[in-house]
């Protein structure tokens, strides 16, 4: 009797062991059938710390920039000593007076602006003053304190115009109404409603590339030439404060 | 100091009125547009002091506003000049009501006359260009500043023509009162 009690103490799953062993081959069953999932997104979790793309991407982006900024250093350099050759005005944008509006007439005949900065503050006569948005005029007149901006919508202003997407100059001449027209002194240029206007590369008056406006509408009547109504970017009526390009 | 405004107070005005000029109220404007501040101040003045003093002052302040806006090809003197000496034809008129009416009246023919030799300064500048475009904002201008104007000037021009009216009697009278 004793040595049959014996025999029957010693089976394999009275063994606590062996439990434990199937329930791992069971786990790591799962584990095959799920192709692993468990496990990776547990990994996922515990590894998340120790990603080193986070890192990198910093790294990456750094570098990036520091290209991006060589690149445009060496652009500059090339674009001013260019335009020095061909006597055109210098696209610095380093040297810029920040002023508040203290008078706006942007309504009838006359619109213009006057801003808290004047001679004594280094402003000259033809500096372009630009808004939120872009170009709102130029400097026409200046005294100690202040200094009288002539917008692009005056009867008075008249400026060379760059439509980047047809690659053509363009006058753009102030009517005393919101919208100033854009004259493009050739039938053929095939302008579109939405076209983007910026300042000339070729203008002796303004820094190249400051935007100014959208095309809203295109008047074909007359023969010689083609016109367009321009949206200005820049909203005289609602700008506080302006940036003046010296 | 008090005597000297009371004095002064037509003198005292037109110095204002380019600071209104140019401060440019948005709130009692249209749209951006404003009425034409100058006539409001012109109109009582040489209804008063008549059509002589009327024209130099209007070419006075003609002066002062082409000094403070930026337009150096154009100039408000014709314009001003003229609704100045027009203006100082006019008799007071006593009834309240029509002298109110009159006042819009003659402030926006005033405002039209202003605004059409302005314009036409304009058009002659760029008789080679582009006229046609110029018509439609010139017009829309011209059309917007006449009827606010005219909308004002019931409201100012009376009460600044009781005030003139005020300090201009209140000086014969210490003059008569001296002698």
């Amino acid at each position: 009797m004793l040595d049959i009690r014996r025999i029957s103490n010693s089976r394999w799953w009275h063994k606590k062991k062996n439990w434990i062993l199937f329930a791992f081959f069971l786990f790591l069953v799962f584990v095959r059938i799920s192709k692993g999932s468990f496990y990776k997104d547990f990994y996922y979790l515990i590894s998340k710390p120790f990603w080193p793309g986070q890192f990198q991407k910093e790294i990456l982006l750094k570098s990036i920039d520091q290209e991006s900024l060589i690149k445009l250093n060496l652009l500059k350099k090339d674009n001013m000593r260019l335009r020095e050759i061909l006597y055109l005005q210098e696209s610095s944008n380093n040297d810029k007076v920040s002023a508040a509006v203290i008078s706006r007439k942007t309504g009838s005949w006359w619109r213009q602006i006057i801003i808290n900065k004047g001679s004594k503050d280094g402003l000259e006569l033809g500096s372009p003053v630009i808004g939120p948005g872009g170009l709102l005029g130029r400097i026409t007149d200046t005294s100690l304190f202040t200094s009288s901006v002539t917008l692009l919508t005056s009867p008075e202003s008249k400026v060379g115009v760059w439509v980047d997407r047809i690659q053509t100059n363009g006058l753009l001449v102030g009517t005393g109404s919101n919208q100033p027209i854009l004259i493009l002194y050739s039938k053929t240029a095939d302008i579109e409603v939405g076209d983007f206007v910026s300042s000339s590369p070729a203008s002796t008056l303004l820094p190249p590339n400051i935007p100014i406006g959208i095309v809203q509408s295109v008047d074909e009547t007359f023969k010689t030439k083609k016109t367009a109504k321009i949206l200005l970017l820049a909203k005289p009526q609602v700008i506080d404060w302006v940036q003046i390009i010296n | 100091m008090k005597k000297f405004f009371m004095k002064n107070l037509s003198i005292i005005a037109l110095i204002c009125i380019p600071i209104i000029f140019l401060w440019h109220p948005n709130w009692i404007g249209f749209l951006g547009f404003q009425p034409y501040w100058p006539l409001f101040w012109l109109l009582p003045f040489s209804m008063i002091n008549g059509s002589i003093n009327g024209l130099i002052f209007g070419f006075f302040l003609g002066l002062i506003l082409d000094s403070v806006t930026l337009d150096r090809s154009f100039t408000q003197i014709p314009g001003l000049i003229l609704c100045g000496a027009l203006f100082g034809k006019i008799k007071i008129n006593n009834s309240i009501l029509v002298g109110h009416f009159r006042y819009g009246l003659i402030c926006s023919f005033g405002s039209f006359l202003c605004g059409t030799l302005y314009f036409l300064q304009i058009l002659f500048k760029s008789l080679s260009d582009n006229i046609v475009m110029l018509f439609i904002p010139s017009i829309q201008n011209i059309l917007a500043e006449v009827f606010l104007t005219g909308l004002f000037a019931p409201l100012i021009c009376s009460q600044l023509l009781k005030l003139f009216k005020f300090s201009r009697g209140k000086s014969a009278i210490k003059n008569y009162l001296k002698n």
